[in-house]
């Protein structure tokens, strides 16, 4: 008979953070480069994920640059930089702030999934609008870097065991009992 | 009861085999944002008189019809006499950009000999790029008008010179017998500005027809004679009224040798007395009837 005794945490704490890591590094092509090849009666553009949204405010369509702005730019960027401040409280292991932290990491978990607005509109675009030399979108590289992020986000965070937040270090479980 | 197996302690790898996924996005991510940067070609500046219809991130840059750059920016020189356009050239079109290169926009045109650039009115102008030989360059000086074509496979090319152009024009044809054997290219005044030289092109299979003795005369318009026996009116085609012509004959007897490329004729007012009763028997592989430049020899079946 065979048992396996391991203190598993710390390897889920690095699954983690390599995946955030991962998505950070993604995010980096995504935002630079093309997303989006349209073509329009012989007027031809390549869009990155912020041109589009100032090209929509310039359109007037600035309700929809700001829908865009929040779910393409922000909220990948929030919940990466909300995953790491989790990562490094539960390394640190203090076991403070845990309840407030676990709130912080439910919101993460839920809100990530709307980042993938963009890359369904690319995919959509360029499955519809399909009219040779009248109008023609394409696909451009930096949506497949755009969704690798947002997926690398998401299992990240479902990679991230919350339960760490709540860990004492012996150091002070010791004051805690002391006191 | 039984005793337990003395556990198997193993130490947790340094580097656990998860760190292998930031490195695999590290390398894909790198090789994306390089594949990018490599694709971009050099940026060249272009110097224009003025710039219709040239629209940055929208006008191309073609070469033989083929998409090879995009204007980045358009803006004023700062005496505000040109306008600067800057392009970027694809990785595989930068040897286009060399000392000696003509870049041009192409509009659509209406002229009396044909219409050309109609694409453009679908498409919004573009900047059509001839390259040079020199050496590679970053600036340019754009030029007004596109530079007359080079068919330099198709026929061979001769001057004309006249006292004054008279109604001839790029495009206008060159007729043998009134057969249409070339077309004019481009006119300028000579050197010396005392007369006007033509360059005409024959095309190919008409090329055996240029003897150095050739008689060239201005075949455009009309001639009207009004004598006391009538009126007699002449002229070759609808085509020469509107937009000029030459047509050149070969005097009787044996033909004299082949004319070079690049030889000079006389282009007389008139054309020659009695030349259509001029018998030269020349040989030579003669089409039915006057194709288009690109319409080659050996792709005419009935040739053979």
């Amino acid at each position: 008979m065979k048992f396996l005794v391991s203190d598993s945490k710390p390897e889920n704490l690095s699954l983690s953070a390599a995946l955030a890591l991962a998505a950070a590094i993604m995010l980096v092509p995504a935002n630079f480069l093309p997303v989006l090849y349209t073509q329009n009666g012989g007027s031809i553009r390549t869009d990155t994920i912020f041109s589009g949204i100032v090209g929509l405010c310039q359109a007037g369509w600035w309700i929809l640059g700001v829908i865009v702005f929040i779910a393409s730019i922000l909220i990948p960027l929030l919940k990466l930089v909300g995953l790491g401040y989790l990562l490094i409280a539960a390394r640190r292991g203090s076991g403070a702030h845990a309840r407030p932290l676990t709130r912080l990491y439910v919101v993460l978990n839920v809100i990530g999934r709307w980042s993938m607005l963009d890359v369904f509109l690319v995919t959509f675009l360029s499955g519809i609008v399909q009219f040779g030399v009248l109008a023609d979108a394409e696909p451009r590289s930096g949506i497949a870097a755009f969704a690798a992020a947002v997926v690398l986000t998401v299992l990240a965070t479902e990679a991230f065991d919350p339960r760490l937040l709540w860990r004492q270090s012996a150091a002070t479980t010791l004051n805690t009992s002391v006191s | 009861m039984k005793q337990l197996d003395t556990p198997k302690v193993t130490r947790a790898p340094a580097l656990p085999l998860v760190w292998v996924v930031p490195l695999l996005a590290l390398a894909i991510g790198g090789w994306m944002i390089l594949r990018e940067y490599l694709n971009h070609g050099p940026e060249i500046t272009i110097e224009f008189a003025s710039a219709p219809g040239v629209v940055p991130g929208k006008t191309m840059m073609e070469y033989k019809g083929v998409t090879v750059g995009e204007v980045q920016k358009v803006e004023l020189e700062k005496d505000l006499k040109n306008v600067l356009v800057t392009v970027r050239l694809n990785t595989e079109a930068a040897a286009l950009a060399c000392e000696g290169t003509q870049i041009w926009i192409v509009h659509p045109e209406f002229g009396l000999s044909g219409v050309s650039g109609l694409d453009t009115l679908v498409t919004g102008a573009y900047l059509a790029i001839l390259p040079g030989t020199g050496p590679s360059a970053k600036g340019f000086k754009g030029i007004d008008q596109p530079p007359p074509p080079l068919h330099t496979d198709l026929g061979r090319a001769y001057f004309l010179q006249s006292n004054k152009l008279g109604g001839i024009t790029a495009g206008s044809p060159v007729k043998y017998r009134d057969i249409k054997v070339g077309e004019v290219e481009a006119s300028q005044l000579s050197d010396d500005s005392t007369q006007v030289v033509i360059r005409v092109r024959v095309y190919t299979p008409y090329v055996e027809l240029v003897r150095a003795n050739a008689q060239f005369w201005n075949a455009g318009g009309i001639s009207v004679k009004v004598g006391l026996l009538g009126a007699q009116i002449n002229t070759t085609s609808l085509e020469s009224i509107l937009a000029g012509g030459v047509a050149f004959a070969i005097p009787d007897g044996e033909p004299a040798p082949l004319a070079q490329e690049g030889t000079h004729f006389a282009l007389h007012e008139d054309a020659p007395k009695d030349w259509a009763t001029w018998q030269p028997k020349i040989s030579g592989h003669s089409p039915e009837s006057s194709p288009p430049p690109s319409v080659r020899k050996d792709q005419i079946p009935f040739l053979h």
